[in-house]
């Protein structure tokens, strides 16, 4: 279900409702997968910012209307009604942060009291940091309330696009559903005058001096 | 069985978690739509792949002055049978979603990155949201070799580009001179026609470029 401002599209949406503790990584996490950044900077959610992502699959093109709320209790707004009419949900923790593993419950319940019967992915971030103090075998609470549960690193992308997969499949009733090539159209032709050019390798000039932000290449062999 | 031996139990959590990894452990839940399987177009299903590579892409954004990621995944160069025309086409691993998507243009630009030597930087129009945006590209690879490639690849055929655009134009100046030609004895019998000349000359040339292709 969209806002009424949103523009409706042709293909199959649904509303995904992400909650969570404050600081474990909803908004980075949806941001990665709209923009491909990987944000460092802390900056707390207000209320909640709905962003739609298109996925491509072999039964056509969908879209997740992300309903990316705020963790922290001050900034939670009117949590009732951003869960309303919720098709999907992402439950997120931070497993380097106790606290947060201890609030799923909270969360759990909260969202259930609104959205009945609807798949929730329990999503346990961050796996990247070394010194993790939620450890796998102690997730268990998924177990108990029947959630699907997958670790996470929205720094590293592993396992990055399963909770968005497993929740169109759910959603569609399709185990064998999966993401596919979305068409690259043929990009038009374009003049570029000189001045234009020069200005662009100006540009390139200083972008080439600014350093990258990360070094690691490990997914690159 | 847990077993008291740390590392045994190590052993076993690992064990677990990757057993654990795509097991449904989600309630039965009825599907709110019925999706039929659809034909799969890529969009590359006319051209042929030059260049397949794995890397991972970066956009510069100019107004916070940093280098920000857009997708890790393949990068390819492009060749279209029919067209001849060049792109590089990126797409983000698992999702497939479109990274970067832009002509191989000979006005076209490589830079090494003054901090890493397996990337490079450049300027394109990009097309990767079917909207043309001006962007700065960084793109790194695992290997030193891997970049080189890449530039090469990209300049060579941004060469093979200029070369073909230059042929083109002579192409089109030659049947131009010809028209002129023509033209200068035509307005020695009507002078008035001088002034227009030009105009008709611009509209034969492209018919006459038609012509001399076919």
């Amino acid at each position: 279900m969209a806002l009424p401002n949103q523009q409706q599209v042709d293909y199959p949406s649904f509303k995904l409702v992400i909650v969570g503790d404050g600081g474990t990584g909803k908004t980075t996490f949806v941001k990665r997968h709209l923009t491909g950044e990987f944000e460092k900077k802390y900056e707390p959610t207000i209320g909640v910012e709905v962003h739609p992502l298109d996925f491509h699959t072999n039964c056509g093109k969908i879209r997740f209307y992300c309903w990316d709320t705020a963790g922290q209790e001050k900034f939670g707004g009117l949590r009732d009604g951003y869960y309303i009419h919720g098709q999907c949900a992402i439950i997120m923790f931070d497993v380097t942060a106790r606290l947060t593993y201890k609030n799923v419950p909270t969360w759990h319940r909260d969202l259930c009291r609104v959205c009945e019967n609807i798949p929730i992915v329990l999503c346990g971030n961050k796996i990247d940091v070394k010194n993790r103090q939620v450890k796998a075998k102690m997730v268990t609470f998924h177990r108990k309330k029947n959630l699907q549960y997958y670790e996470i690193s929205a720094k590293s992308n592993y396992n990055f696009e399963k909770p968005f997969l497993y929740l169109a499949r759910k959603l569609a009733g399709d185990q064998n559903l999966h993401f596919v090539e979305s068409p690259a159209l043929a990009p038009p032709e374009v003049q570029i005058d000189l001045a234009q050019q020069q200005l662009h390798e100006q540009e390139l000039a200083a972008a080439a001096a600014q350093p990258l932000p990360d070094d690691d290449d490990e997914s690159l062999d | 069985m847990a077993s008291n031996d740390p590392e045994r139990r190590e052993e076993e959590e690992a064990g677990e978690t990757a057993a654990g990894e795509d097991e449904d452990t989600g309630a039965q839940i009825a599907p709110i739509v019925r999706l039929e399987e659809v034909a799969v177009t890529t969009g590359e299903e006319d051209e042929g792949v030059l260049l397949d590579l794995k890397a991972k892409l970066y956009r510069f954004d100019k107004e916070g002055n940093q280098w920000k990621e857009r997708g890790t995944g393949s990068v390819k160069i492009l060749k279209h049978k029919e067209t001849g025309k060049v792109r590089l086409v990126m797409r983000q691993v698992k999702t497939l979603k479109i990274c970067a998507n832009h002509l191989i243009l000979p006005s076209i630009k490589l830079q090494e990155h003054a901090g890493n030597d397996k990337s490079c930087v450049w300027h394109a129009t990009d097309f990767s949201d079917g909207e043309l945006k001006d962007e700065t590209f960084c793109i790194r690879f695992g290997s030193v070799d891997n970049c080189k490639l890449f530039m090469e690849t990209v300049e060579k055929q941004a060469e093979a580009a200029g070369k073909k655009e230059e042929k083109e134009s002579k192409e089109a100046d030659s049947a131009a001179g010809e028209l002129d030609k023509l033209s200068v004895g035509e307005t020695k019998v009507e002078e008035k026609a001088k002034e227009e000349a030009p105009t008709a000359a611009d509209e034969k040339e492209s018919d006459s470029t038609e012509t001399k292709a076919a």
